[in-house]
């Protein structure tokens, strides 16, 4: 079975992204076939630079930049949401492709999760 | 039309209740999977769902009492009712072992349900035929 | 029943982000399960793809007055949910 986790909910004011990561990392743990899918607001997980000691919540850039180290086989960002909120190749993590469909990625996974 | 063949069904719930009518829809299904001879390996409860488990609900008599329903529908079943550990903790949903191991005031797990890791759901998507997932709806 | 390639069930009211991905993802020879608020959609003007077989969840149509609205929506209760998801290749819970 591949899983594709989808995130569309934007990071540290909702608790729902940080939860999808903690799936998809377990899944990759068990060397399960993972991949990760940043679509609507979600894409903003994916900034650069993300200084969060204000807000006292642990940034999840590291873990998104260790993903791949950990397993987790592709991550994807819908092209549309990343124009919305000015996400770039620039001020993005690394490893991050775009997807121009997003619903077409839906369709080439048995297994589609949101985490809530 | 052509028998349907019988599957094994994981159903995950991470709508609260009080909060979703995700523990109404999936013990609705639940019932109906079971009564259609389909299989349920476990039910899993993450995120917000983990307040489905809570021993210390308490609605007014006039409502459905979700935690207890569920419970109930477990011990007659005797499907697993899976709370995932990290979510539980967080929101302060803990049964006796954890209890002691952090030192916590008191414990709050309803019967049957018991606490485990996300590990329980990968094997899931590893053995179950079927994934359902009920959340907070909106 | 016709076979399903991939069962959406939906249980977001149709402003919902999530309820409008859906229907974007929505292809031939899928079907799509209204469930909870997503029944509201019943009561829009809003067009489905004729491609796709439009179910609804009866207890929550009902219980939102809409069963007058329901022309044209197949009305499942919960032994055919379970039919339609043991039957579908894929389903995607939204």
């Amino acid at each position: 079975m591949s899983t594709l986790i989808v995130i569309d909910q934007p990071p540290y004011g909702t608790w729902a992204g940080r939860e999808a990561l903690d799936m998809a990392f377990s899944l990759a743990a068990f060397d399960q076939s993972v991949s990760l899918l940043f679509t609507g607001a979600g894409v903003n997980w994916l900034r650069k630079s993300q200084k969060t000691d204000g807000i006292e919540q642990k940034s999840i850039e590291k873990n998104l930049s260790a993903a791949p180290i950990f397993g987790v086989k592709a991550m994807f960002a819908e092209a549309s949401a990343c124009a919305r909120y000015g996400l770039t190749i620039e001020n993005m993590l690394a490893g991050v492709a775009i997807a121009e469909n997003s619903s077409n990625l839906l369709h080439q996974y048995s297994h589609t999760a949101f985490s809530g | 039309m052509a028998a349907i063949q019988l599957q094994n069904y994981t159903l995950v719930i991470t709508g609260a209740p009080y909060s979703s009518q995700a523990p109404q829809t999936a013990l609705a299904f639940a019932r109906a999977t079971l009564a259609k001879g389909h299989r349920v390996d476990r039910i899993f409860l993450y995120g917000d769902g983990v307040h489905l488990a809570s021993a210390l609900s308490s609605p007014p008599s006039d409502e459905t009492h979700w935690p207890g329903e569920w419970a109930g529908f477990l011990k007659e079943s005797g499907i697993p009712g899976v709370v995932c550990i990290a979510s539980a903790l967080r929101r302060g949903l803990v049964d006796d072992a954890e209890q002691k191991r952090h030192e916590l005031v008191a414990s709050n797990l309803l019967e049957p349900f018991i606490i485990a890791g996300l590990g329980e759901w990968v094997e899931s998507t590893m053995t179950s035929s079927r994934i359902i997932y009920f959340h907070a709806g909106g | 029943m016709k076979p399903i390639a991939t069962l959406h069930i939906l249980n977001k009211a149709p402003e919902h982000s999530r309820s409008v991905e859906c229907m974007r993802s929505l292809r031939a020879g899928d079907a799509l399960l209204l469930t909870e608020s997503a029944v509201l959609a019943i009561a829009t003007t809003d067009v489905h793809d004729p491609n796709t077989t439009v179910y609804a969840l009866k207890a929550d149509v009902l219980a939102r007055g809409l069963d007058d609205c329901a022309s044209e929506t197949h009305l499942v209760d919960f032994p055919a949910m379970v039919d339609l998801t043991a039957q579908a290749q894929n389903i995607i819970s939204w």
